[in-house]
């Protein structure tokens, strides 16, 4: 039976009268198809279709969620029966005659169209390969106690795997990973970035120990912003917690949290608390501009639409969608040519950062060192590090012209929650940078 | 719509090649904090069907009967380049019933009171997550396998923060506990991990002895995995490197489930004795390849994905009784690892690893100070051997799948 919202929402207004009350009922419906495909071959698929609901009750430090395995009226009823007696309020009745054992259809994702596509993308610019590539279809809908109902839809692509390509000293594998919101623009932007990827280059030497300075370029400036910005600033227990309007970098660097930005991963129209998103500046002329915040935090004015979940039986936590980075005037000849001698980054593996001391790490698979303001030979894999503060603060005026997403960034985890994100940015060059080969 | 209909479904595509697996799971969570009291009670279930059709493997899965049912009517559009199935196991049990699931138990304070006596003040907790769950899966098949198996868990994270001075370190630790919480072994490395950072001091020594907490030695093991599941990209083969004589390893999960997650009888699998390799972890289809009987290890990760290659509970064996003790006073100059501050990396393909760790440097037998930020690397087939000791103080921890170590000593370990 499908779901009712007004007739939730009076189940649920019960349990938000106090002031700082929140409850509300979250809703999922995912599908999604996967193809396997190696050396042109399609050589297994999936195809899954998951649904679930959670009522959830927040009021000042607690909170307490029930979730419930289908996503229908009568899972509603249970989940919400659920949290009121673990609540000790009123519950409702149970429903005569048990739950319906009707199930709804779900529609899954004709995977035709792509199926073309990426056969003929893999057959021009990677023949030999091994690659995964997903199309996920989801659903939410969120019934707040007090506000109007919201839903909303997304369909992300994502191809990931290796496949083997030719360098200079004889055929290497290389790793490739590309996600992006389905639009009749992505396949394109995929064959771009796949050719680009196959391109012939030298075979990588390993990286030397050290500081050295580096730009981060071809849109991957977005991990690095997201790791410095985007995750200390989700937290209440960060080294920037304490920095309110502090001028951290030049002030040519702005940096803003836009879910707004639907043509990246981590775009929606609300949250999973149904509040409707605001892009957030975090940095605003160099200095520490907004924080990303959820309904439950009482200090910070509201909610900016950043609470987000994971699963339907996840409690919503607050976490950083799109990280946009403002582009500026210098093309990539001058960045060259500013940088002098140091590593140009294009590739961006992994990023972690530890919140309370701000000291970072990004994993490059290879980087292009650069001599007297020219590209020389190929380097890594290694790992660049630093802490927050002091990175942001060796970030050199003058950042690159065009601002690119970065596609290979596609999915973040925090606490076991994994969630889409991604970022557009610039070129960057920071002073100064530990970097070290690694395993 | 029920099992038995999605047996029909499944038979007449693949009638000789089809496998169904359902899975029912609760649990209950508790994260408490400073300023934090979450209860979360979750509820899953799940199916999942594999078959092959027209010689083609496919697989589906869905949180009903009816989604696995459009599931499988949309796989079928799709052609998949032929293959051979697997020989799927046969049998019954009697249906395993899940054990009623109680509440997990409320330990912050008393953790928050021993953290921070471990660490003389200077390491807080700020949240713990406590999960105990439960969980019954059933699995059937064309060769008429029809067993199920009923598990349960506790487990969890806790994220703390060591402050000395201006210096800050915050950290996440994962356990498990098989039977009681073991709270003061879990503060002990809570405090160890937050407050080793603070001292500022590099590795003194640039090679040396390498006492490896247990904490680090299941990281070590976990990620070094691979080597037991046969998977591709291993060029060096450890029983031609040889292996330490001095410690064994098993993985036996007889004792969490009487079955994989394809059907196969769990049994214990000697993979490491007498410092060579015995065997490998096989699944079905890692069995139909070599030819080898299936060991009991297609482990699905979520209902959401079809069973892989993986161990289940994998564990160093020592070959001689030692405590951690007496090891530490066999180390003359070295490290004890008392926690690693980054995942262990291993290539395999170019015979590399890499360990960050914090700890405490060591000279005959005695603790000289901490060690905030070290990195062991060098080959692998150099460190396998080099294993000189293993204690009898073994825990497991999940990683995700229980990994059981020891203390362990490795000989001429190189620092940086």
């Amino acid at each position: 039976m499908d779901l009712d919202p007004p007739l939730v929402a009076r189940w649920l207004d019960p349990l938000a009268k106090q002031p700082g009350e929140i409850a509300d009922l979250f809703l999922e419906r995912r599908t999604e198809a996967g193809i396997d495909w190696r050396d042109g071959e399609i050589v297994a698929t999936r195809f899954t279709a998951t649904e679930g609901l959670a009522a959830r009750w927040r009021g000042g430090p607690r909170e307490h969620l029930v979730s419930v395995p289908r996503a229908d009226a009568d899972a509603a009823r249970e989940a919400i029966r659920s949290l009121q007696i673990a609540l000790g309020r009123p519950a409702l009745p149970a429903r005569p005659g048990g739950a319906s054992l009707e199930e709804r259809e779900p529609e899954l994702p004709d995977v035709a169209r792509w199926r073309r596509r990426i056969t003929a993308a893999l057959t021009r610019h990677a023949p030999r390969h091994r690659f995964r590539w997903t199309l996920r279809d989801v659903f939410r809908q969120v019934i707040p106690a007090g506000a109007p109902p919201v839903s909303f839809s997304r369909r992300l692509v994502s191809l990931e795997g290796t496949f083997t390509a030719a360098s200079r000293r004889g055929d290497e594998d290389r790793a490739f990973a590309f996600h992006a919101p389905d639009t009749d623009a992505t396949a394109d932007e995929l064959k771009a970035a796949l050719g680009a990827a196959a391109m012939p280059r030298d075979h990588a030497v390993p990286c030397g120990s050290g500081e050295t300075d580096i730009v981060f370029g071809n849109g991957s400036a977005a991990v690095l912003f997201h790791e410095l910005l985007s995750h200390p600033l989700e937290s209440r227990h960060s080294i920037l917690s304490a920095l309110k309007d502090a001028r951290l970098a030049v002030s040519e660097l702005e940096v803003r949290d836009d879910p707004g930005r639907l043509d990246l991963c981590g775009g929606y129209e609300c949250d999973d608390e149904g509040t409707r998103p605001r892009a957030v500046k975090l940095l605003d002329a160099g200095r520490l501009a907004g924080r990303l915040t959820d309904r439950a935090d009482p200090d910070r004015g509201g909610s900016n639409g950043h609470a987000r979940r994971a699963e339907p039986w996840d409690p919503p936590l607050v976490r950083g969608s799109n990280v946009i980075v403002a582009g500026g005037q210098v093309g990539t000849d001058e960045m060259t040519r500013r940088l002098g001698n140091g590593l140009w980054i294009e590739d961006i593996s992994a990023g972690t950062i530890e919140l309370a001391s701000g000291s970072f790490r990004l994993r490059f698979p290879r980087a292009r060192r650069v001599r007297r303001g020219r590209l020389a030979d190929e380097v890594g894999p290694g790992v660049a590090a630093g802490d927050v503060i002091s990175a942001l603060k060796r970030i050199e005026s003058g950042l690159g012209r065009e601002v690119k997403p970065y596609r290979a960034l596609g999915w973040c985890a925090r606490a076991g929650q994994v969630i889409p994100v991604q970022g557009a940015a610039p070129d960057v060059l920071i002073r100064q940078l530990a970097v070290r080969p690694s395993a | 719509m029920t099992g038995d209909h999605l047996r029909e479904v499944l038979a007449a595509r693949a009638p000789r090649d089809w496998e169904l697996y359902r899975k029912a799971a609760e649990s209950r969570e508790l994260a408490s904090g400073p300023a934090l009291r979450r209860e979360v009670w979750r509820s899953e279930r799940g199916w999942a069907a594999r078959w092959w059709e027209n010689g083609g493997p496919r697989f589906c899965a869905a949180a009903t009967p009816r989604g696995l049912e459009a599931a499988i009517r949309e796989s079928a559009r799709t052609a998949t380049a032929p293959a051979d199935p697997p020989v799927w196991p046969a049998g019954t049990a009697t249906p395993a019933q899940a054990p009623p699931l109680a509440s997990p138990p409320d330990l912050f304070d008393e953790l928050a009171r021993l953290v921070s006596a471990e660490s003389r003040g200077e390491a807080s907790l700020t949240q713990l997550v406590v999960r105990r769950g439960v969980r019954t899966e059933g699995i059937a098949n064309a060769a008429g396998l029809d067993v199920s198996d009923a598990s349960q868990h506790l487990d969890g994270f806790a994220s703390a923060i060591g402050r000395r001075g201006t210096r800050v370190c915050d950290a996440i630790l994962l356990f498990r506990w098989d039977g009681e919480p073991d709270v003061t072994g879990l503060a002990r490395r809570i405090a160890d991990r937050v407050t080793l950072p603070l001292s500022d001091r590099p590795a003194p020594f640039d090679r040396g002895e390498w006492l490896l907490d247990p904490a680090v030695s299941a990281a070590l093991l976990a990620a070094l995995t691979p080597i037991f599941t046969g998977e591709a990209g291993i060029r060096w083969r450890p029983g031609a490197a040889g292996l330490s004589r001095r410690v064994g390893i098993v993985d036996d999960a007889t004792a969490d489930a009487r079955h994989d997650g394809e059907g196969t009888p769990s049994r214990r699998v000697t993979l490491v004795a007498d410092g060579a390799l015995q065997g490998l972890l096989t699944d079905l289809d890692r069995a139909r390849r070599s030819g080898a009987p299936p060991t009991g290890h297609g482990v699905r990760s979520s209902f959401r994905t079809p069973p892989q290659v993986s161990p289940r509970r994998i564990f160093f064996v020592p070959e001689r009784t030692e405590t951690s003790g007496e090891l530490l006073s066999r180390v003359r100059r070295g490290i004890f690892a008392s926690a690693v501050t980054a995942p262990v990396l291993a290539d395999f393909a170019s015979d590399r690893f890499e360990v960050e760790f914090t700890g405490v440097a060591v000279v005959a037998g005695r603790a000289q100070g901490p060690v905030a930020a070290a990195r062991a690397a060098g080959r692998l087939s150099e460190l396998l051997p080099r294993i000189a000791a293993a204690s009898t103080d073994r825990q497991f921890f999940p990683l995700p799948h229980p990994v059981g170590a020891p203390t362990l000593l490795i000989e001429r370990a190189a620092f940086e």
